[in-house]
């Protein structure tokens, strides 16, 4: 397939949403047609990219010799475009219902819409560049999602995420500088360091290692820069599902894969003080934002810090600097972006229903919204790891990573994945059995305006479930698929 | 023919999904007080299934060595399922007990309520225990083992009251903590094993092994503490004695005679078929394991004495008791270990008549604490006499049933070249028994000999409906008998325990 | 010799004398001829831009003919012909920008007044651009002065008194430490064009002679330059200067005025006492460090400011920091980015003071952020060019600020010296989060609906036409910016072969 086909699949969503606010729509359904119609059409032109893989590259334009922007679809472009492509949609569903009761719909979806184009310009970009320049567009474009609701609140969240992001990216900037001086710019599994540079340098090329990786790690929200992502909960729910837990967070961590697996390459890191470094940060946060969602009562911050800790999932799959430990970082970005995508649903369909945002508003909704619950416990337990669902399969590829890896702290990180997945269950399991164990003599009646969402919400809620039993039961192929990337196709 | 192995797996946990769905739908349906009706096709649906299901298992583990392996998670993960002796041996015991206790739950639940949501689980564990139990190899083993706790949870808070969602919850997450620290075992296990199938006398790759030992020691002690804590051991019992006494009396039967030995089967797993025995022979964990089990067995008992209310301190019995079969497990000889198996199917059926009584008691008078039992003897006589003959059981007086297995345990620990444990060992486990002795027979004193006269109890005379009474009387009536007639089930246990050691 | 080698001249003469001539005429006849004036010089800019190019050599061009070293130079490359083209052309856009204010602002008998000021300003702009004279181009540093306090005074109210006097003052001192760097070092060589003094303090450099002497004034003229340019710690005239003056005397004072002090330094550096002198003296760590602390201290007052217009005044001082880091380097490269961001920074600064206005105007001229709100709604096109501007700021892709990051940490990257690499590229870090700390905040601010405050006070919107000079001086901006974001190739390109002609 042609490789002008990467800049149709980038542009179309971006070039059919700017004019959202300004197209005369006669009513809402309208809107919804369009805006659905741009989203599938793009899926299906990225399905009909991924079956027909484009071999060649193509260069879109140069800033200057050293800044190119260049688009390449290789096998981690395409794990990541094919997670976004399936996802996008159902999102796309479940807002049209939810943003009901938010308003202003266009902005939003103009937004929505364009964050689709430029998340597939991430998954398609071929050189570390293109990557830059789609990341800091992202994290402009969704800048407006997140103060959405225009309140206090929602701007303090958006200004904290900006400066954060901001922060990261001017992190990854200098470290991309690293890169453009020591090796090629355009990403090659096994990296493309000139080793005669660098081995002179080492320490110095580590720095700059360390330097893109974190920058990047910031939108992973990574430890000591995951303040952003639970004070960003504020944005409407279809925003922080899809963006806050798969499109942009699996961004950062996307990012840190290209910089590990493709650019400086895992032979000239492995074994080295950055590696360890940065493996003790994963780890903590691993534990780390487990324990604060621990704490959290509000049901979506408290999913939030649960992304924090499951991000840092997929971070220790990277820095294990294995191809098994690809394999495991790809395999939770997959999964992981299902099943928190679900219980996000699930949060937002509470809010959407009835405005309850706490842990402890939430007595006896289990009967009264058994879809809705049904689901956010089986999610939740695939999060705690229940074997039989995905969540299981990826923590299973990345504890055999580490323990391939063999090194005391790889150990210590499959210890730190088990503690997390124990507390994940202590913040999980209270509220399911909260909704459906009231305890005794509760009164239903209290709680008589609560009901099931329509099918637009309930569609996403149960074929992502029953993604996750798929991925769960019958895991092969796609690990295959995996560890096929993992050996650089 | 390894099909029929799926048979009693499956068909239990369909039926109790069923019923499960059909009673939420019924919630969604109708209001609170519609309810209350009973629903009148319960019982035979439970009965065939149950009756079914148990015909199958017994069938299936008798008549041989088989396995299946149904499907892959991934290459290195097959789910599989392998009939062996042990297996039949677990798979007898519960088979067992489970239709028994159901017989009773019927009268029981009725005034518990929500019966269709109890034995829809009732049903569902049944099915997750057949898994756990014909589990062929530790990914199989895992996967049930993880159902278990969560299926098993419902049963516990089935009252719905504040203290039982706590102690349901307090449940599961000391199991999933168990359950995450075996999960480790199981990660390092499976780098060092040439598979995780269960092999007689373990399928340690000992060339891989080599120079690794203390990662594979620690995991062998993080599993041995993860499966340690669905059977009770130090440190991580404390749910069990806040779990049983909320359950209803049939939940907290199963749970201490049947559910705490998917821990202990766990550990003869990982121990005997994964690991091997001579692993761990004469390593650090090995004592620390036999530490641990004898701490347990002397905590449990002193709680156990301490303790006013009735089911806990059964519960705390239970502790004391299972940790006697770690301790058989942990001493690694030969008849260490039948004394184990032994003391596995004599605890079974013994703690399920104590539970039941107490269940009785608290069905017809509910009365919850050990000084209001004074006379009860008085009013419920074959309640009563059944109790008496369970507790001689436990306490190890011959001919029941509890002294058989005690002797082989003392015998495996002097067999055992473990020094001061050895008969140090012993000691404690007499002072347990003497401690058993303690708290569970002055029941039936006063429940016999008061100097009440009937009218200053205060209970009705009057023993409990025939499908309580029964099944009761059916399992103290095994509990003793296997103590008088051992020999066929000793040489079955030695059997096994040749095998693997 | 060919007639485009003489418009350089031209163009100091024709800006040189319209200044007088304006004080016969009434304001609007005054502003016609500036604006036909910077248009003239603009064009000839070009050619003499386009001749260069295609010469590919610099050109000395003698005033009357004389010979050095009776006579006046001027002397002309690449790169005083791109810098005398960008000049031309954003003091344009910022004049026409910033018209209406100053019809509201100034007194109507003042009106030509402003022209004349900026005309002179613009005259010394040119001057110091093209000079090959240290002496001429100290003259026309106070010929700058004078009329940039002008600029500033003109809109009377005491802020701007008080502004214009402290920068008189601070001023003053600067061009005082330039002028006796000046003598000095016309005792030490005993000349004073700039090609001779060269010679002259190589000769001095290989012989060791006068080693203290030479780094004194080296000294001297460097920190002279610095006061006037504004590096922190000498910063503290420019806020209320740029802050309270109006709009185009602000854009124009702080996108071309200070840059035309550091093209001089640099033209010092290289033409006057060479560039291996002046690394060997050490005077680039000191530049260095203090356009470290420049880029932090600067953006840290900017964020703790609550008027739109000291902010971006404030802005500023970190963005000079900047420029002062690049030469600190020392590198070849270091100047190239140095001297692209002088462009960049003039395009994204003007922008923003433009637009600050266009917001300010759709906010009832209030300046503090609560009355900002909701702006970029009342007044669209301003708040999208405000934005661009502050993106440009940040370092976004595809805006000139990210061309200009990228070339500081290329020459960061590049140094020789890893201590020097790793604060720079520290403080690049820390000053792009700091940067995007108070632009962001301004830009989210004024895209947060209007509250209750501002219908109260009856805010009204403003179109694109209401305001048409300022949104074509918009629009321009924004297009330059996005141009050198995207095709900075030929620019540096340009720069690095004018640099080459430089020394």
């Amino acid at each position: 397939m042609n490789a002008m086909m990467m800049l149709v699949v980038i542009l179309l969503p971006i070039l059919a949403g700017i004019p959202i606010p300004v197209l005369p729509f006669k009513n809402r359904k309208q809107l919804m047609w369009y805006v659905e119609g741009v989203t599938i059409l793009t899926s299906v032109l990225v399905l009909l990219m991924l079956l027909n893989r484009p071999t060649d590259s193509f260069t879109l334009f140069q800033f200057t010799e050293e800044l190119i922007l260049e688009f390449r679809l290789d096998g981690l472009g395409m794990v990541f475009a094919g997670m976004v492509a399936f996802l996008w949609p159902l999102a796309i569903l479940y807002s049209f219902e939810y943003m009901k009761h938010e308003g202003h719909e266009k902005i939003f979806f103009m937004f929505y819409t364009i964050t689709y184009g430029i998340t597939l310009g991430v998954a398609l970009s071929g050189d570390i560049v293109t990557m830059y320049v789609f990341f800091e567009m992202l994290s402009l474009v969704t800048l407006p999602l997140i103060m959405h609701t225009l309140t206090r609140e929602a701007i303090h969240a958006s200004r904290t995420y900006f400066y954060y992001m901001i922060g990261g990216a001017a992190c990854a900037f200098m470290g991309m500088i690293f890169v453009l001086n020591y090796g090629g710019s355009s990403f090659v599994m096994g990296g493309t360091l000139d080793m005669a540079k660098a081995g002179e340098n080492v320490n110095l090329v580590l720095i700059g290692y360390l330097m893109c990786f974190c920058g990047f790690g910031v939108k992973t929200a990574m430890w000591p820069c995951s303040a952003w992502l639970p004070k960003a909960g504020v944005a409407p729910t279809p925003v922080t599902a899809l963006l806050h837990a798969v499109a942009v967070v699996k961004t950062g961590a996307f990012a840190t894969m290209r910089v590990t697996y493709y650019t400086f390459g895992t032979e000239f890191l492995r074994g080295t003080w950055a590696q360890n470094l940065l493996m003790v940060l994963i780890i903590f946060t691993i534990v780390y934002g487990c324990s604060r969602g621990l704490k959290e009562t509000h049901l979506k911050r408290r999913l939030a810090w649960s992304t924090v800790s499951n991000l840092s999932y997929i971070l220790f799959g990277v820095i294990l600097m294995t191809p098994a430990g690809l394999v495991g970082a790809l395999s939770h970005m997959i999964f992981h972006a299902a099943m928190k995508i679900c219980l996000f649903f699930c949060a937002g369909a509470v809010i959407y229903k009835t405005g309850r945002n706490y842990v402890y508003e939430l007595d006896g909704f289990g009967r009264k919204m058994p879809c809705v619950f049904v689901c956010f416990t089986l999610s939740g337990l695939a999060l705690m790891g229940l074997p039989g669902m995905c969540g299981f399969i990826s923590k299973w590829n990345l504890a055999k990573a580490a323990m391939e890896s063999g090194t005391l702290l790889a150990c210590v990180g499959s210890v730190a994945l088990l503690i997390s997945a124990l507390l994940t269950a202590l913040y999980i399991m209270p509220v399911s059995v909260r909704a459906f164990f009231p305890g005794k003599g509760f009164d239903y009646e209290k709680i008589s305006d609560v009901k099931d969402p329509n099918w637009m919400i309930c569609v996403p809620l149960v074929l992502l479930v029953i993604v996750i039993f798929y991925f769960g039961l019958h895991a092969q192929p796609i690990i295959d698929a995996f560890q096929m990337v993992a050996s650089g196709m | 023919m390894g099909i029929w192995i799926l048979l009693p797996i499956i068909l239990p946990t369909v039926a109790g999904m069923f019923l499960l769905v059909s009673s939420f739908l019924q919630h969604l349906k109708s209001t609170e007080s519609e309810l209350k009706t009973a629903d009148s096709s319960l019982k035979p649906i439970v009965l065939i299934t149950l009756a079914v299901s148990v015909a199958a298992a017994l069938y299936v583990s008798w008549t041989g060595d088989k396995s299946i392996t149904l499907f892959y998670f991934m290459k290195d993960m097959p789910i599989c399922f392998a009939v062996d002796a042990t297996t039949a041996l677990f798979v007898t015991v519960v088979s067992v007990v489970w239709p028994l206790v159901g017989f009773y739950a019927f009268p029981y639940m009725s005034h518990e309520g929500e019966e269709k949501r109890f034995f829809g689980f009732y049903l569902v564990v049944y099915g997750v225990l057949m898994g756990l139990n014909f589990s062929g190899n530790l990914v199989t083993l895992y996967l049930f083992y993880e159902l278990m706790t969560v299926t098993s949870m419902p049963m516990v808070l089935h009252n719905g009251s504040r203290e039982a969602i706590m102690a349901s919850l307090k449940y599961l997450f000391y199991s999933m903590c168990g359950a995450y620290m075996a999960l480790f075992g199981i990660f390092v296990l499976h780098k060092y094993c040439d598979t995780l199938a269960f092999t007689e006398g373990g399928s340690l790759n000992l060339a891989l092994a080599q120079g690794n030992e203390t990662i594979i020691l620690i995991a062998v002690m993080a599993m041995l503490i993860g499966f340690g804590v669905k059977a009770g051991m130090l440190p991580l019992h404390a749910w069990l004695p806040a779990a049983h006494p909320v359950a209803p009396a049939p939940a907290s039967a199963v749970l201490s005679s049947i559910i705490v030995k998917g821990g202990v089967l766990a550990i003869v797993r990982v121990v005997y078929f994964v690991v091997g025995a001579d692993v761990i022979r004469g390593t650090w964990v090995q004592y620390a394991w036999l530490i641990l089990s004898l701490l347990t067995v002397f905590m449990g008992s002193m709680l156990a004495y301490r303790e006013p209310v009735f089911k806990k301190r059964l519960a705390y019995s239970t502790v004391s008791q299972v940790s006697y079969i770690l301790f058989g497990l942990a001493v690694l000889t030969p008849a260490g270990m039948t004394g184990a198996l032994l003391h596995v199917v004599f605890h079974a059926f013994i703690k399920c008549t104590l539970f039941l009584t107490a269940g009785i008691v608290i069905f017809k008078y509910g009365k919850s604490r050990v000084e209001e039992l004074e006379g009860i003897g008085k009013c419920m006589p074959k309640t009563l006499w059944c109790y008496t003959f369970a507790a001689l059981a436990l306490v190890g007086i011959p001919p029941a049933s509890g002294f058989i297995s005690k002797w082989y345990l003392g015998q495996g620990a002097l067999d055992a070249n473990i020094g001061i444990l050895g008969w140090g060992g012993i000691v404690v486990l007499l002072i347990s028994a003497r401690l058993t002795a303690g708290y569970l027979l002055p029941i039936t004193m006063k429940g016999f000999f008061t100097e009440k006269k009937p009218e200053e109890i205060g209970m009705k005379k009057g023993e409990p409906p025939m499908a309580m009474l029964v099944p009761l009387m059916i399992l103290a009536f095994v509990a003793m008998i296997l103590g008088v007639f051992p020999n066929g089930l000793i040489s079955y246990a030695a059997q096994i325990a040749a095998t693997v050691l | 010799m060919a007639f485009v080698q003489n418009l350089p001249f031209i163009c100091i003469l024709i800006s040189l004398f319209t200044g007088p001539l304006s004080s016969i005429l009434d304001g609007k006849t005054a502003k016609k001829l500036n604006l036909v004036m910077i248009t003239a010089v603009g064009i000839m800019s070009a050619m003499v831009l386009a001749f260069t190019i295609s010469s590919g050599t610099s050109y000395t061009y003698m005033m009357g003919h004389f010979p050095a070293p009776w006579g006046n130079e001027i002397r002309v490359g690449v790169l005083e012909a791109l810098m005398a083209t960008a000049f031309s052309v954003i003091m344009l856009l910022c004049i026409v920008g910033g018209s209406k204010e100053r019809e509201e602002e100034l007194e109507s008998t003042k009106q030509n007044l402003y022209y004349i000021m900026a005309n002179l300003l613009f005259c010394s702009l040119l001057a110091l651009i093209y000079t090959n004279d240290i002496f001429t181009a100290y003259v026309f540093v106070e010929v700058n002065t004078i009329s940039a306090c002008g600029l500033i005074m003109i809109r009377q109210n005491g802020h701007t008194i008080e502004a214009a006097m402290r920068y008189m003052i601070m001023s003053l001192l600067g061009s005082g430490l330039l002028l006796l760097g000046v003598c000095f070092l016309y005792d030490l060589t005993g000349h004073l064009l700039m090609s001779n003094i060269k010679e002259q303090v190589q000769i001095l450099a290989s012989t060791g002679e006068y080693q203290i002497p030479l780094l004194v004034c080296i000294t001297l003229m460097t920190v002279g330059l610095a006061i006037k340019s504004a590096l922190y710690p000498f910063h503290t005239w420019l806020p209320d200067a740029y802050g309270y003056a109006t709009m185009s005397s602000s854009a124009i004072l702080s996108s071309l005025v200070s840059k035309g002090y550091i093209i001089l330094l640099i033209k010092i550096f290289y033409r006057v006492i060479g560039i291996d002198v002046i690394r060997a003296s050490k005077i680039t760590n000191v530049l260095f460090v203090l356009g470290l602390i420049g880029m932090v201290m600067g953006s840290v007052n900017a964020i703790r400011e609550n008027n739109i217009r000291r902010m971006t005044a404030y802005s500023s001082v970190a963005q000079i920091g900047y420029i002062y880091m690049g030469l600190g380097l020392g590198s070849e490269i270091g100047v190239i980015a140095s001297v692209f961001h002088i462009l960049s920074h003039a395009v994204s600064k003007a922008l923003l003071f433009v637009s600050a206005s266009g917001i300010t105007c759709a906010s009832g001229k209030n300046k503090d952020f609560a009355s900002l709100t909701g702006a970029g709604f009342r007044n669209r096109l301003a708040g999208i060019a405000f934005t661009v501007g502050s993106l440009s700021m940040v370092g976004f892709p595809m805006f000139a600020g990210f061309i200009s990051k990228f070339w500081f940490a290329q020459a960061a990257f590049e140094n020789a010296d890893h201590t020097k690499t790793f604060l720079a590229l520290l403080v690049l870090i820390i000053s792009t989060v700091l940067n995007a700390i108070y632009f962001m905040k301004t830009v989210i601010r004024i895209y947060t609906p209007a509250t209750a405050l501002a219908k109260e006070r009856n805010y009204q919107n403003i179109t694109i036409r209401q305001q048409a000079p300022k949104s074509f001086a918009m629009i321009c901006f924004v297009a330059m910016n996005f141009l050198l974001g995207m095709c900075s190739e030929p620019i540096m390109k340009l720069i690095q072969s004018g640099l080459e002609m430089f020394g």
